[in-house]
């Protein structure tokens, strides 16, 4: 019997071989960009789990309330582990984890930078980051040793024995290095290359006892079995007892698990974070799925009038309905295995392209059963979900009426496949109205204006002998022509690293605790990073010695102090009296996507990390960037000159958004051809299927014209409707999502006037391809069909 | 007895009217019986074979096949009756283009659930007795229209019915063709005794029966 089944599943394949190449291409596509989705959110979802005490570990947050806010943050003080150590049996294990940072790594002559961290000795023990040379317990004993990666060992030694080798870090101190790390896997949210011990933090004197400096992470191990709700309740007011001035801030525990996936957190809420992103995704795997099912659906029940005469005979000969539903899931198992087999060629095909485009390493893995498992699962799944409704409608129908060729389709107002259809085209226009509307949004912040000037600016980190050695430097590069002007700061023009609530200004709100960006600049600042004055003037030290006291604010600074006359009032900070010079246009730093927040620009009192260098943009940049790097190997010639440009330093905020708006790019151009493969096939057979009416219509003196727009009309009225549902479910989803942007685009109505004409010239188009054919064949032919 | 109609009534509302397809149907046929149903156009000739083969219901009246009480019977164990015991024939032949002519014969028997074996000789006797063995691995759309439609009488002949019902068997074929599927109806009928009851419009063929009927809108005359 299932020979026969298959043997007939098979000749019809091969018969209708125009109705087969539409499912197999339909299905083998939705197959394949759900199967790419799955992967990446497979991947997604299992990051960190590979740690083996992940149940049991924890981050500690913060929690506080400013301004009737709660703001909740994930570094915490220095004494914070220790203390907790200390102070709750319940612990296990603590570790501290420095923020990663870029150090030079000496050996013989070799010269490499690394990324990597102080952490404490247990840090190892906690986490799952195994060792392959050295014993967990004592690789971080000794103050001046370092664990290495094998990545690394081998960049830095060769094939050498690593173990027992002296390194020297930073131009700094020596170190042994004690241990050889497996490489840190891409999918954990730590990236380092080295670790060092937290006592070498100490013995440099940069441990320190401030509970007001949250600037570490702090994870913690739980002991087996330890209630997480009840120790919650227990360290909530760790605080209490140890910090003097914030006695009030919580001490919250959060699961390390969830960090990469939520994490985020608004008014004290958990608001979940990358998991939306994920969720988004699958959700658009699931309908690209069901749009391609709903195709072989569609086409499947079209052709009806050709099975139920195979039908009625099987009925007739003894065919019991279920057999019948047998053969023809059947049917559609095996076309969904065909298509399978195409989908994991296009995703092997597909796999390198997608991996650079979600930054990930996905891959099949073809040699594990529990992917054979999955796969055949899911095309079984998916044959029974597309065979299903076909099987039972066909299955239906009854032998005296289909063989005495009575039968005739019902155009009822509402059937099955209109709703289908209906369905796959909503889709259609959301996902392409969310396409509009993302690449609208990016180009609106795209083209936000910066006010300053990223062209043809630079910057380097401050490192070795740079900051000793600054003003030759400075000097050296003016006089070589290349650059026109050098200002050190201590971030980048991009990026705040320092904020804080406690500056202080006449007529200050005592309980005003708004955030107020610090950037700390010498001369020149202005000029250099091209910011624009509105009144007052650039840091000058050579002129005015006491600019390195002098603060210039940024227009929402000015706003929030609201000084009518700022130049000349003095502002407090971190117990300095800083005179205001000028002030600035509000210029983009941190996110592009968020509000400008108010900054102050200090003066050269302050620290510095990074040298920012305006290039001569009538030499060309090879040039300058050549002398640079002479001039910068000449004073600092330990280190290898590195450094970024500013616009693409700039451009890197934006990959994110980039990579969702190419995504939902590319999967609304093939949901949309998917669902135009359907509607092709439809139209094709309703052409046929009416090809009597059609004969008799043009003998009767109809024009091609008049006919075409007959068979058309049906469709569009579908694409209408589609429309009509759309608009309020795409305005309801992307109101949303603009809503994470606080400089975003208003959604404008000729968004769904696009999306919508777009669907129906691309479905008029599909349509009329097929009505354009039927309404000019010779109606003597198609009347002598019966 | 091999069946009987009693008081059979058919019929479909339109429009708030009661349109009668089959009023007052007495019948009863014996085995060995060949019957000629004969009557115009919509007289209801093929709603009264439809009802004798139980692939369409009545709403009136009593249908005893083989002493079983159809009109009580549930729809499976219909089907299981009219499988076991009746065959049928189709003015449009009605073989599945996909199939072979031997699959075509072979298809009946599958739902009858026979053996591999008993169903290759089956199907070897039926092509032998048809003189069709040479046709075997042909698709229907390669045969004659009378070739197609001596494949479907035997297809309904193969599980050995009781009973064939033909719907105008020879309506779409010329007059030597229907003359030859006549003749096999006959030698049927008489060397192997089956109950055959066909439908047709022409006098010659209804006179290859035994018992002709007349019908005229629903009603015997």
């Amino acid at each position: 019997m299932i020979k026969n089944y298959l043997k007939i599943a098979w000749r019809n394949l091969i018969r209708n071989r125009s109705f087969s190449f539409l499912n197999i291409l339909g299905l083998s596509i939705g197959l394949a960009m759900t199967t790419l989705i799955v992967l990446w959110v497979n991947y997604e979802l299992g990051f960190d789990r590979f740690h083996e005490k992940i149940d049991r570990l924890y981050e500690v947050n913060n929690q506080y309330e400013i301004e009737g806010e709660i703001w909740t943050w994930n570094s915490t003080p220095k004494p914070m582990a220790p203390t907790i150590k200390k102070d709750y049996p319940e612990i296990e294990k603590v570790s501290r984890y420095f923020y990663d940072n870029s150090y030079l790594f000496a050996w013989n002559d070799q010269k490499i930078k690394a990324t990597g961290t102080m952490v404490d000795p247990d840090f190892l023990d906690m986490f799952s980051f195994p060792l392959i040379q050295g014993d967990v317990n004592s690789v971080l004993n000794d103050v001046n040793s370092v664990v290495i990666t094998e990545s690394f060992s081998e960049k830095l030694f060769g094939n050498q024995d690593p173990i027992g080798k002296m390194v020297k870090i930073d131009n700094r101190d020596i170190f042994k290095v004690t241990g050889i790390l497996k490489d840190v896997p891409p999918n954990t949210h730590f990236s380092f290359e080295f670790l060092i011990p937290w006592s070498y933090l100490t013995q440099q004197g940069w441990d320190d006892k401030n509970w007001g400096n949250n600037s570490v992470a702090t994870y913690v191990l739980l002991k087996e079995n330890t209630d997480i709700d009840t120790f919650s309740n227990k360290i909530v007011s760790l605080r209490e007892n140890y910090d003097k001035d914030t006695p009030d801030i919580k001490t919250l525990l959060y699961p390390y698990s969830k960090t990469y996936l939520y994490g985020e957190f608004e008014n004290g809420v958990e608001m979940g974070g990358r998991i939306e992103l994920i969720r988004m995704f699958g959700f658009i795997a699931i309908i690209i799925l069901i749009i391609a099912c709903i195709n072989f659906m569609n086409l499947s029940t079209a052709r009806s009038e050709k099975r139920s005469k195979e039908v009625g005979v099987r009925k007739v000969l003894g065919a019991p309905r279920k057999s019948l539903i047998g053969q023809f899931v059947g049917e559609s198992v095996l076309i969904t295995f065909i298509s399978a087999t195409f989908a994991i060629i296009l995703v092997l095909l597909l796999l390198p392209s997608f991996n650079n485009l979600v930054e990930r390493p996905l891959s099949l893995n073809m040699a594990s059963i529990g992917f054979w498992m999955v796969a055949i699962g899911v095309t079984i799944f998916t044959g029974l979900l597309a065979g299903s409704y076909p099987a039972l409608y066909l299955s239906g129908f009854k032998p005296s009426s289909v063989l005495r060729g009575t039968f005739k389709k019902v155009d009822a107002m509402v059937t099955p496949r209109k709703v289908l259809v209906i369905l796959q085209f909503s889709v259609a226009i959301v996902l392409i109205t969310a396409s509009l509307i993302i690449t609208q949004q990016l180009h609106k912040v795209q083209n936000r204006q910066l006010a300053y000037a990223k062209n043809n600016l630079i910057y380097s980190s401050l490192e070795g002998d740079m900051e000793k050695n600054y003003d030759l430097i400075k000097t050296e590069l003016l006089e070589s022509g290349a650059f026109t002007s050098v200002t050190k700061t201590n971030s980048p023009i991009t990026e705040s690293w320092s904020n804080t609530w406690g500056f202080e200004w006449e007529g200050k709100n005592g309980q005003d605790k708004t955030i107020i960006h610090r950037l700390i600049s010498d001369d020149g600042v202005v000029n250099t990073m091209g910011l624009e004055l509105i009144e007052g003037r650039d840091f000058d030290l050579q002129k005015y010695p006491t600019d390195s006291t002098a603060a210039i604010l940024n227009q929402s600074a000015l706003e929030l102090m609201g000084f009518e006359d700022p130049i000349g009032k003095k502002i407090k900070d971190n117990g300095i009296d800083w005179h205001i010079i000028g002030v600035i246009k509000d210029f983009v730093y941190n996110s592009p996507f968020q509000k400008i927040e108010p900054m102050v620009i200090e003066g050269a009192k302050g620290w510095f990390n990074v040298i920012h260098m305006r290039m001569n943009p009538e030499v060309n940049t090879a040039q300058n960037l050549a002398v640079a790097e002479r001039i910068f190997n000449k004073y600092n010639p330990e280190y290898p000159f590195n450094y970024e440009f500013v616009d693409a330093a700039y451009a890197k905020k934006f990959n994110d958004q980039r990579t969702t708006g190419k995504l939902a790019n590319i999967f609304t151009l093939l949901t949309i051809f998917i669902s135009c493969l359907g509607l092709f096939g439809l139209a094709s057979y309703v052409a046929e299927n009416r090809i009597k009416e059609i004969g008799v219509r043009k003998v009767l003196g109809a024009s091609v014209g008049t006919i075409t727009g007959l068979l058309s009309k049906d469709f569009l009225k579908l694409v209408f409707v589609s429309i009509l549902i759309a608009i309020p479910v795409s305005w309801y989803f992307m109101s949303n999502w603009l809503e994470e942007f606080a400089f975003r685009i208003d959604i404008s109505w000729w968004v769904y006037l696009i999306s919508g004409g777009l669907t129906l010239i691309v479905a008029f188009v599909t349509v009329s391809f097929q009505a354009i054919k039927a309404a000019r064949a010779n109606p003597i032919k198609s009347l002598r069909t019966e | 007895m091999l069946l009987q109609l009693k008081n059979i009534f058919k019929w479909v509302n339109s429009g708030g009217q009661r349109i009668f397809l089959l009023k007052d149907i007495n019948l009863e046929v014996a085995e060995g019986e060949f019957i000629s149903v004969m009557g115009p156009s919509g007289s209801g000739k093929s709603t009264l074979l439809n009802v004798i083969g139980m692939l369409d219901t009545f709403d009136e009246g009593e249908y005893n096949f083989l002493d079983e009480s159809v009109h009580t019977l549930k729809e499976k164990h219909r089907s299981n009756l009219y499988k076991e015991y009746i065959g049928f024939v189709f003015q449009s032949y009605h073989l599945l283009d996909d199939l072979t002519v031997q699959e075509n014969l072979e298809m009946p028997l599958l739902y009858k659930k026979f053996k591999g074996s008993e169903r290759k000789a089956m199907v070897a006797d039926m092509l032998d007795r048809f003189n069709i063995v040479g046709k075997k691995d042909l698709f229907p759309a390669q045969l004659s229209g009378g070739q197609q439609q001596l494949v479907g009488v035997a297809r309904a002949l193969i599980a050995n019915p009781k009973l064939i019902l033909a719907d105008e068997p020879t309506g779409n074929l010329n007059s030597q063709q229907s003359e030859e599927i006549m003749e096999l109806f006959k030698k049927l009928n008489q060397e192997e005794g089956v109950t055959i009851i066909q439908v047709t419009h022409s006098e010659k063929n209804a006179a290859y029966g035994s018992r002709i009927i007349n019908l005229l809108d629903g009603r015997k005359v």
